[in-house]
């Protein structure tokens, strides 16, 4: 690094910003997800993780295969009571602060399943918090990454050392 | 707690050592990225041996069949394209076939022709994805990338025939949703070019790759006989050598035009049957289907693309119809049961990823645990076809 | 074996002449089964499904039917001898599907299909049993047919249908302790599982 139009045009120099500002910065832009596919929409979210749509461009791209790891949830596809059990548990096993986008119509609201499946959970909601629904019979890919930035701005409002905001955010 | 001596000689060594092993149960999902969706396998294993294996499914059971029979003939077919959601054009087909079987309706020739071409080009982009996601099983991640490429360029053409990119809806009982777009029949055809060339890119990078052989020859045999008696169809029943495709020997729209070959597993790299001729059914496919495609655009005849007797509610004959059709998995079939109402009485659903999947029970005791990914990779199942 | 085009229209896989031979050698080996064929065509002349529609408002008409036809064995019982007689003697070694079906919430019976392949002839069967609603058991093929263990497990857990001699009678798509059969007509939709409201 011995040449290049700022060398030497600075003195030592303090960056100031707030630690709201710098902890959200580094929260919303590496978002690890969970590498957790439930049914057509997880197509769509390896599509996004493919090389046209790449999540990579919004830090979101290290899908980790364990809870444990990750920061964000995406169910993809339909939650049934078999498997509720299972996403409350793995949900429960990632680490704070974590984030869920219900993806598709199945995980936001039942969906197409939503009269008569029998054995279906009319949406993640009533397992675990959701943070962003995003609407698609599946989401096009657009839609989803569309969800993570949407993410991303509510990542940005959270205040970890000032009072909380009162009122609707 | 168990002996194993078969295992306590290291080869070329004169001395015998007991080595104490421990049975131990793995659980293998429903969130584990090899099962392909929320799929969970209850592994025994005697240190790196598997001996036994128990398949728990449901983790997606969304209740097709009684959907069913809850709602109209054609409302079904939406559910349809998210059985196996790969592979949605095939799904329609073979519902639309069905309920025309009842109907007593042939479509007119060109939908015939569109239907095949439609169904062979989701054969590929569902190939495609397949071979893809059984290299990142495999720990090669780079074949999915280059194939999720091929795939879109697949699904763009979906998106600009019908306008969704996975979930179809696009043949229907009796016909089509729409005529191809003008442009649209050229468009493929630029494609195909593209993708021959691509596909030898393919079989370099994965089929013939050292290391994916290593993974995948001799593992995972399954034999002809055990394949028929397991009901197991498709590609997999072809890699264990039965000479087997509903396209060819069960003929259905204008296959029996179209001139294409059956590619078999003749255990090429191991013994016929292992994942590596899976792989090689699969890439060999999707050589055929392009062939099928060219004919189609070749042979393209003009004229209407929907039976005038097909309006928006159905109402078939009363009776019982089973037809099945060559999906990219295997052999779907549908068995209705009309009482003559609007409501079918009964929608049933011969998956074909269930039946291969009942496979695995038996492939994997024996086979070391690492390459439990590799044989479910390869019996390449998708989960919302086993659910239903 | 070679069919016409005329013959194999499209998607009439279920050829009739196979049934009947079928159906001619079953018969033949004692057992007593009944064929079933379509009344209506294979091709519908213009206008049927309307036709059909006005007889079944006006006359209550359901006699004529049109699909596969089917051997009908009135005596599950029988099923298991059947199944072998199908497999050695009629070769068809495949089992490329059992289900359930439930006709209406009246019926008596719970009907039972059986889709034979036949890989070297080209040939389909069709079998369908009946077992009653009140009674529920009847023997399983997955000795004869591996095939039929997971079918048998999802028909047993949808219907309640008792398949004895099952090897591993688990359920196999729901929860163990999930309640009533599905797929039957009169069943009714739950209110709750595992502390999760339905509605």
């Amino acid at each position: 690094m011995s040449s290049g139009p700022l060398v030497g045009q600075f003195d030592d120099n303090v960056l100031t910003t707030r630690v709201d500002w710098m902890v959200n910065w580094s929260r919303r832009s590496s978002l690890w997800p969970m590498t957790f596919g439930l049914a057509c929409c997880a197509i769509e979210m390896i599509a996004v993780g493919g090389p046209r749509f790449d999540i990579d461009r919004f830090g979101a791209g290290a899908f980790r295969a364990t809870p444990r790891q990750s920061d964000l949830m995406i169910v993809a596809g339909t939650v049934n009571f078999k498997m509720a059990e299972r996403i409350r548990r793995l949900w429960e096993q990632m680490a704070e602060p974590r984030y869920v986008i219900a993806m598709g119509a199945c995980a936001t609201g039942g969906g197409p399943y939503h009269q008569y499946g029998y054995t279906v959970v009319k949406g993640v909601d009533r397992v675990i918090p959701v943070d962003i629904y995003v609407a698609g019979c599946p989401p096009r890919p657009e839609a989803l990454l569309d969800g993570l930035m949407a993410l991303q701005r509510k990542i940005d409002r959270g205040r970890i050392v000032r009072k909380p905001e009162t009122g609707p955010v | 707690m168990g002996l194993t001596p078969s295992f306590a000689q290291a080869p070329g060594s004169e001395v015998e050592v007991a080595v104490p092993t421990q049975d131990c149960s793995i659980n293998m999902g429903p969130q584990h990225p090899a099962t392909h969706g929320v799929m969970r396998l209850l592994l025994k294993a005697d240190g790196e041996v598997l001996t036994g294996a128990q398949a728990h499914l449901g983790y997606l059971h969304r209740c097709a069949e009684k959907i069913g029979e809850n709602v109209d003939w054609t409302q079904y077919l939406p559910y349809t394209d998210r059985y196996d959601y790969l592979s949605a054009m095939n799904n329609n087909l073979g519902y639309s076939l069905a309920v025309e079987k009842l109907m007593g309706l042939e479509v007119p020739e060109r939908a015939q022709w569109m239907r095949v071409l439609l169904a062979e080009l989701n054969r590929i982009a569902s190939h495609l994805f397949a071979v893809g996601t059984y290299g990142l099983d495999l720990g090669a991640f780079t074949p999915l990338f280059y194939t999720l490429r091929e795939r879109e360029e697949i699904l763009d053409l979906f998106q600009e025939i019908c306008g969704a990119r996975l979930t179809c809806t696009f043949i229907r009982p009796g016909g089509l949703f729409n005529d191809a777009p003008e442009g649209w029949l050229e468009k493929v055809e630029s494609f195909l070019c593209r993708f021959e060339e691509r596909w030898k890119e393919y079989d370099a990078l994965l089929l013939r790759n050292k290391i994916f052989i290593e993974r995948t020859a001799g593992i995972g045999t399954l034999s002809g006989n055990d394949a028929v008696t397991w009901g197991v169809t498709g590609p997999l029943l072809r890699a264990s050598g039965v000479d087997w495709d509903l396209r060819r020997d069960q003929p259905y729209l204008v296959y029996d035009q179209l001139d294409f070959e059956v590619p078999l597993g003749v255990g090429r790299q191991g013994e016929v049957g292992d994942c590596w001729d899976r792989t090689e059914v699969r890439m060999s496919e999707m050589l055929a289907s392009l062939s099928m495609i060219r004919q189609c655009l070749d042979k393209m005849p003009d004229g209407a693309i929907q039976h005038p007797d097909a309006g928006p509610v159905l109402r078939p004959a009363p009776g019982r119809a089973y037809v099945g059709v060559e999906n990219p998995r295997g052999e779907l079939g549908h068995w209705l049961v009309s009482d003559g109402t609007k409501h079918p009485v009964r929608v049933r659903m011969r998956s074909p990823s269930f039946c291969n999947l009942s496979v695995v029970e038996h492939l994997l005791p024996g086979a070391m645990l690492g390459d439990a990914a590799a044989i479910l990779g390869s019996i390449d199942i998708v989960v919302g076809e086993t659910d239903r | 074996m070679t069919v016409a085009r005329d013959a194999c229209w499209g998607p009439a896989q279920v050829h009739a002449l196979a049934v009947r031979e079928a159906f001619e050698a079953i018969t033949a080996s004692g057992f007593l089964v009944t064929l079933e064929e379509p009344d209506l065509p294979l091709h519908a002349p213009e206008g049927e499904s309307k036709d059909l529609a006005r007889r079944r408002k006006q006359e209550g008409d359901l006699s004529v039917w049109r699909g596969d036809p089917y051997l009908l064995l009135p005596e599950a019982s029988q099923l298991v001898d059947v199944c072998v007689s199908i497999r050695e003697d009629l070769g068809f070694s495949m089992l490329y599907d059992l289900a359930g079906c439930d006709l209406s919430a009246d019926a008596a019976n719970l009907q039972i299909v059986y889709g034979f392949l036949n890989l070297s002839r080209k040939q389909r069967l069709v079998l369908l049993t009946e077992v009653a609603k009140d009674q529920l058991h009847l023997p399983s093929v997955a000795k004869v047919f591996p095939a039929a263990d997971w079918h048998e497990r999802e028909a047993s857990e949808m219907y309640g249908l008792i398949f004895d001699g099952h090897p591993d009678p688990r359920a196999l798509l729901l929860p163990e302790d999930w309640e009533g059969f599905p797929l039957r007509k009169d069943y009714v939709f739950p209110e709750e599982y595992g502390g999760i409201p339905w509605a």
